[in-house]
């Protein structure tokens, strides 16, 4: 019975059927969106204007919001509720780093869209790299 | 037959020029055109005026190191066109895989490969170029860090950029001679930072023609039957304004838009270091890439920030034994300021650390692309040349 689920979340659509999965298949579970900012680009533009804001904490919260939003949506269609948790900087090393204190992660197969696709490359498949070096089981979800 | 292989030089030249254009105006004026401060027609427009300027004086050094200083014998034409050939190549793989890859570098790599393959590479010239490009970008770091640590929250707190509604002048003609003065809602300071962020501006397009108008150019001078460098920087000069004109409409959405991203005041700290090293190194005839300069001064301002100190205050307030240099640190004290838990309460929960963002494996990707751009183009361009001598 897994009942600590943890759902790295971003703008993408996959991201949204990795939370519809969680959701749907572990009724009884504590689910956790965890989304990334300030992820590393070609010219660190958005790790930079993150780190120019006088409170970090409210400006990564506030770019985050969006994709939690959305997240919440999905939980209130199917009357559940969400935690919570920003990260900043890497998505793959958050996602890794907090694994450990849940039974399962659950992420979308694929990020950003190809017209992104020089994230990706800086980044690396997310995904991949989670399900290599995650202490805990992962589902990747397509 | 020689005025064909000019021809397919020229084009080469152009499409060569053509995306520097467009990739060096986004940059250059990404931020201010974010701003609203000008029209992304006026960039084009200023853009090949100052690209044509640096081209034409400072460029010239560069040239000189590209078409007779790397290789000790005289670029043949075909040679020449060969090049330019791998010069492209490499901006083809920038933009299908969106990744920044220094043309000025690629330039460099492939004229190496040219005299690699035919003996006459000239070790000293090249053994310098790449010492200034181990050198440049932890220049460009370490200003970075200094003034995202020290300088640049001091400015911020006392300069405002800021854009009024309506013009930001108008005639007065009142007078028996119309006189400028502001517009509706303008303020002094408005129409001052207006003007430095133009300058700025124009001083980037300055080293963006200095650094990147040879690439386009020199594989076409100094051969026999080549252009004359007037002319090589004149097309040159086109050739980029082309790109600013149409292509650069899309990268100042993309490239120079991530560099609005960041406030205009930051971005305008970026611009002057990074076009100074530029302008600096090409006069003393270093081809340098002005975007490995930029992003290694953004890298270093972040980085600044996100280890600036506790200030003092905030530290005698807090009572801190050991001040941690993390960003998240500071938020956290100021934040526990707000809400007076006593000394020896638990830290909140979550903080998040600014040096999260500036791992130093973010830098090594971006070094490793540099090692891998011009790399690939001496490989190529060494094959190219070894298999077919007589192009040569």
């Amino acid at each position: 019975m897994l009942s600590k689920i943890l759902v790295p979340m971003d703008d993408s659509e996959h991201a949204g059927h990795a939370l519809e999965y969680a959701l749907d298949n572990h009724p009884d579970a504590e689910v956790t969106v965890l989304h990334t900012v300030g992820v590393p680009s070609m010219m660190m533009g958005d790790a930079v204007s993150l780190t120019l804001e006088d409170d970090l904490d409210d400006a990564a919260a506030e770019r985050a919001e969006s994709v939690f939003e959305r997240a919440r949506e999905i939980a209130a269609e199917r009357d559940r509720e969400i935690e919570t948790i920003v990260g900043i900087g890497h998505p793959a090393r958050n996602i890794i780093d907090r694994a450990e204190e849940y039974d399962t992660v659950v992420v979308g197969s694929h990020g950003e869209d190809w017209s992104r696709a020089t994230r990706r490359f800086l980044v690396g498949n997310i995904a991949e790299t989670v399900s290599k070096r995650s202490p805990v089981p992962v589902t990747i979800v397509r | 037959m020689v005025e064909t292989v000019l021809l397919v030089g020229v084009v080469a030249s152009i499409f060569v020029g053509f995306n520097i254009g467009g990739s060096s105006t986004g940059i250059t004026w990404g931020p201010s055109v974010g701003a609203g401060i000008v029209t992304k027609t006026t960039a084009a427009a200023v853009m090949t005026f100052f690209v044509f300027f640096g081209g034409w004086t400072v460029g010239r050094n560069v040239m000189d190191t590209l078409s007779e200083g790397i290789v000790t014998m005289d670029l043949t034409l075909t040679a020449g066109v060969g090049v330019l050939f791998f010069i492209g190549l490499g901006m083809l793989v920038a933009n299908i895989f969106g990744v920044p890859v220094p043309t000025s570098m690629t330039t460099v790599g492939a004229i190496a490969g040219l005299g690699l393959a035919t003996g006459t590479l000239n070790y000293e010239t090249i053994a310098g170029i790449i010492t200034w490009w181990i050198v440049t970008p932890v220049i460009g770091l370490w200003i970075g860090v200094l003034i995202g640590r020290y300088i640049y929250s001091w400015v911020n707190r006392r300069v405002q950029i800021e854009k009024s509604e309506g013009q930001l002048l108008r005639l007065d003609r009142r007078g028996a001679v119309p006189t400028p003065t502001l517009g509706p809602n303008t303020t002094w300071q408005e129409l001052v930072t207006t003007v430095v962020v133009l300058i700025i501006g124009c001083y980037m397009a300055f080293s963006a023609g200095a650094s990147n108008v040879p690439n386009a150019a020199a594989p076409l001078v100094g051969t026999a039957s080549g252009l004359d460098a007037d002319t090589a920087i004149v097309v040159a000069t086109l050739a980029i304004g082309l790109g600013g004109f149409t292509i650069a409409r899309r990268t100042m959405d993309s490239v120079g838009g991530e560099l609005s991203d960041i406030p205009l005041l930051a971005a305008l700290f970026v611009m002057v270091t990074a076009s100074t090293i530029t302008t600096l190194l090409s006069w003393a005839g270093i081809p340098i890439s002005l975007v490995m300069a930029t992003v290694m001064t953004i890298v270093g301002i972040g980085w600044g920030r996100a280890t600036r100190p506790i200030t003092v205050r905030e530290a005698v307030a807090r009572d801190v034994e050991n001040p941690e240099i993390e960003l998240g640190a500071i938020v956290a004290e100021e934040k526990a300021g707000e809400t007076a838990p006593d000394i020896g309460e638990p830290e909140p929960e979550e903080v998040l650390h600014g040096g999260d963002l500036f791992n130093p494996r973010a830098i090594i990707k971006y070094v490793t692309m540099w090692i891998i751009g011009p790399s690939m183009s001496t490989i190529l361009a060494y094959a190219f040349f070894s298999i077919l001598p007589g192009v040569a």
